[in-house]
């Protein structure tokens, strides 16, 4: 079987070549944060933390870190309200049209971003909503629900609706079966719909640049407009920043939740 | 509660905030604008005639569907024997490994789209690499053309086409490729004859979903392409917020869409007709 053991070495060499490949500007960017030159290189010249320090004693990124925080925040709070209420819907109640409701609700993840950013623009601008904070929150919350909807139905696929119905039948209200019996079965699919949610938010460009008011900055934003006027290595170090987190949310999210069932 | 109130806000939020102001671009695309003057009334077709005949658009309008389509057959080339093996793989890191090719999908764009201007560079990693290996003698173009957009968006777009095939190729019964062999097929004709043709609605829908993702991406293009190479969301985004010429944007904007809007709604028909669910 030396035919099936060259196959299965050539496979594994491909694998890790792609994966080589995913990594590769991860790693580049994480080497380059650490050069003490004030041009981007890779390998780096020298050791220095100094452009981490930069960036964290920039005001204009601290400010747009935390606004990013917010927005992320508002739209995935919104988005888990009316995602979790309509999976709720059509896994449990079986709406009439429930397929073409689920098919709308998905629409956003593969409508061009930019569209919806532009017609926003536009929108908001009759209804004299530019620049608000509410107004983005909105505009987030539509490119987020799919995310909530696709986690929480599919969670509440593989709860069993007899539980909820022991329940009521036990004499608790709608309400209360679903906050005390269903809600808990389902918290694996709500808490990655809410990362998936907070992360498409967080990482928004496409539509949060139309509609970012004076005095609004999204930290994915202020990183594409640095880089379109000039590439240096704090951009890396805030970019290495945003790879530890990533990196050590997702790792979190696969040990608690088993979060590759949700992908 | 009944199940339509608790559709409601749902069903509120897109048909307000996502519905309305998309529709609302048609009639925006159907005025004029006047350099200095502004948007002036009257209805008027002019922005989708040139859109369709001037040799500038048209070029963009190509190079688009040329990435869309150069792309999704490079994340299927390089992705499918990837998917194969993390669908089939018994290790036990196999959800590890998973999580790893999830890890850059959830890593912020700006950041992954950004390690490839340093890694495309004139002196960039790339350029280095292959001067040192002799391949080249000066340093090549990977910046602002067809083959920098090219490297970035199948960078960005593989861990997609990878995840839609595991799910396709997971639901595949073993057995099936087994029987073929026993039968006598060799492994080749057994993957070629049963695997890949039992794939076959994963590799319709990852490969749509790449090829829409693709022609309505925006940061790698901008970041990759710069103001002077575009792509049709470029030019929608210069249209806003350069030229101020939201009547022509508009009509970009709505051109854009009926092509992603297209090209699902014959994914759709293609899936039933063939007799598989994509």
């Amino acid at each position: 079987m030396t035919a099936a053991r060259l196959r299965t070495w050539l496979l594994r060499a491909w694998v890790a070549l792609v994966f080589g490949f995913l990594m590769l500007p991860v790693v580049v960017i994480a080497l380059a944060s650490f050069s003490r030159t004030s041009y981007l290189t890779v390998p780096p010249k020298g050791l220095t933390l100094r452009w981490f320090a930069a960036v964290l004693a920039d005001p204009e990124y601290v400010h747009a870190i935390v606004f990013s925080v917010l927005l992320a925040l508002g739209a995935t709070i919104g988005s888990l309200t009316a995602g979790v209420a309509a999976s709720f819907a059509l896994i449990r109640r079986r709406v009439a049209g429930g397929p073409a409701v689920a098919a709308f609700l998905n629409a956003p993840l593969v409508f061009p971003g930019v569209v919806v950013g532009v017609a926003l623009l536009q929108f908001y601008a009759l209804l004299h909503m530019n620049g608000t904070f509410v107004g983005l929150a909105l505009a987030h919350m539509v490119i987020t629900v799919p995310y909530v909807v696709r986690a929480v139905t599919a969670s509440l696929q593989g709860a069993d609706p007899e539980l909820e119905h022991a329940a009521r039948v036990l004499g608790a209200s709608g309400p209360v079966a679903f906050f005390t019996v269903t809600l808990p079965l389902i918290r694996p699919g709500v808490a990655a719909g809410a990362l998936f949610s907070f992360i498409v938010s967080f990482d928004n460009v496409p539509v949060s640049i139309f509609l970012l008011g004076a005095g609004q900055m999204t930290l994915p934003v202020k990183i594409f407009t640095a880089i379109e006027y000039g590439v240096d290595p704090s951009i890396a170090a805030i970019s290495t920043m945003l790879i530890v987190l990533t990196g050590l949310g997702l790792a979190v999210a696969e040990r608690w939740l088993g979060f590759h069932r949700f992908v | 509660m009944s199940g339509w109130r608790l559709l409601v806000p749902a069903l509120l939020l897109l048909l307000v905030v996502f519905v309305a102001p998309v529709g609302m671009l048609v009639p925006t695309s159907l005025r004029s604008y006047v350099p200095l003057v502004g948007i002036t009334g009257g209805v008027t077709a002019r922005n989708y005639v040139r859109l369709l005949t001037d040799s500038y658009y048209l070029e963009i309008i190509g190079r688009t569907l040329a990435l869309g389509l150069g792309v999704t057959c490079a994340t299927l080339i390089i992705g499918y024997p990837v998917a194969f093996f993390l669908a089939r793989t018994r290790s036990r890191w196999r959800n590890w490994l998973t999580i790893l090719v999830v890890f850059p999908l959830m890593l912020n764009l700006v950041v992954r789209t950004f390690g490839w201007i340093a890694l495309l560079a004139q002196n960039g990693l790339v350029n280095q690499a292959l001067q040192a290996l002799g391949v080249v003698d000066g340093p090549v173009k990977l910046l602002f053309n067809f083959a920098g957009l090219m490297i970035g968006l199948t960078h960005i777009f593989l861990p997609f086409m990878v995840l839609v095939l595991i799910g396709a190729i997971q639901n595949i019964p073993r057995d099936v490729e087994d029987a073929a062999r026993v039968l006598g097929a060799s492994w080749g004709s057994a993957f070629l004859r049963v695997t890949l043709p039992l794939s076959a609605p994963g590799i319709l829908s990852g490969s749509i979903l790449v090829f829409v993702l693709t022609i309505s991406a925006l940061v790698t293009p901008r970041l990759l392409g710069g103001p002077t190479y575009q792509v049709m969301s470029t030019l929608i985004y210069d249209e806003f917020l350069q030229r101020l010429n939201w009547p022509a944007g508009s009509a970009q904007s709505l051109l854009l869409t009926a092509m992603v809007l297209v090209l699902i709604y014959l994914s759709g028909r293609l899936a039933r007709r063939t007799g598989a669910a994509a």
